[in-house]
């Protein structure tokens, strides 16, 4: 069945502005985030095959690469929770001035940064 | 209330829910990854770690689930491939919880 809905004009199509890299990095770091989620349900269910079995692991993620990996998802968990807060904000009707909203989108850019770090300190 | 409404409604929930339980998995994966698998074992063992790990995936698929369909709609025309895309995900947002929350709870110290 054809459905006559226009879809959404796809990436390309937009000018670039702090608001648009936020609401696509969000959709993209969502992406992400569910990806690494199930990754993360694999490694829980690699328990089971006990100790010996998971030596393999440990020695990936003591790796470079591995702990990158967990960077990089701190990152992506951190900009979804800001980028979330920021969508539950404007939802309640605040912040939809042009200027509010670059300076909503700076703090979800820059916070995620620095909440990746607290959370490294922590 | 309409169907688009329901589903707003609802991601908006999820996603209230969905901000504590993210910001406390990602502190304790940051502080459990590299460890012994008797320490990683120990973490998700704890009653505490059990029930909000459980909440966080339940919650989190039904986000993403409704989140991913969003996406579809978006750029999916033809309503045949949608229904597939849409079922299929939903299976995958139901099953993955599901076993891994049944692996949680049968995990030992």
């Amino acid at each position: 069945m054809k459905n006559n809905n226009p879809l959404s004009p796809h990436i390309q199509i937009y000018r670039w502005n702090i608001s648009s890299l936020v609401s696509i990095s969000h959709r993209i770091t969502g992406i992400i985030n569910i990806v690494a989620l199930t990754v993360i349900c694999f490694w829980i269910a690699s328990l089971l095959l006990g100790e010996n079995s998971y030596e393999f692991t440990k020695i990936f993620l003591n790796s470079i690469l591995g702990k990158l990996i967990i960077l990089g998802l701190t990152w992506s968990f951190s900009f979804q929770i800001l980028s979330e807060i920021r969508h539950l904000i404007m939802d309640l009707g605040y912040g939809f001035e042009l200027k509010v909203t670059k300076i909503t989108g700076l703090i979800v850019i820059i916070g995620s940064f620095v909440m990746t770090v607290l959370i490294y300190l922590i | 209330m309409n169907k688009a409404t329901k589903k707003w409604l609802f991601m908006k929930a999820s996603s209230v829910v969905l901000i504590p339980l993210m910001a406390w998995f990602i502190l304790n994966l940051v502080s459990v990854f590299d460890k012994d698998y008797v320490d990683i074992i120990g973490f998700f063992s704890n009653q505490t770690s059990k029930i909000l790990v459980s909440l966080l995936l339940v919650i989190a698929y039904f986000f993403s689930a409704l989140s991913i369909s969003e996406i579809f709609e978006d750029y999916i025309q033809d309503e045949k491939i949608k229904n597939v895309a849409n079922k299929v995900l939903n299976i995958f947002a139901i099953i993955t919880p599901l076993i891994t929350i049944i692996i949680i709870f049968n995990l030992n110290t």
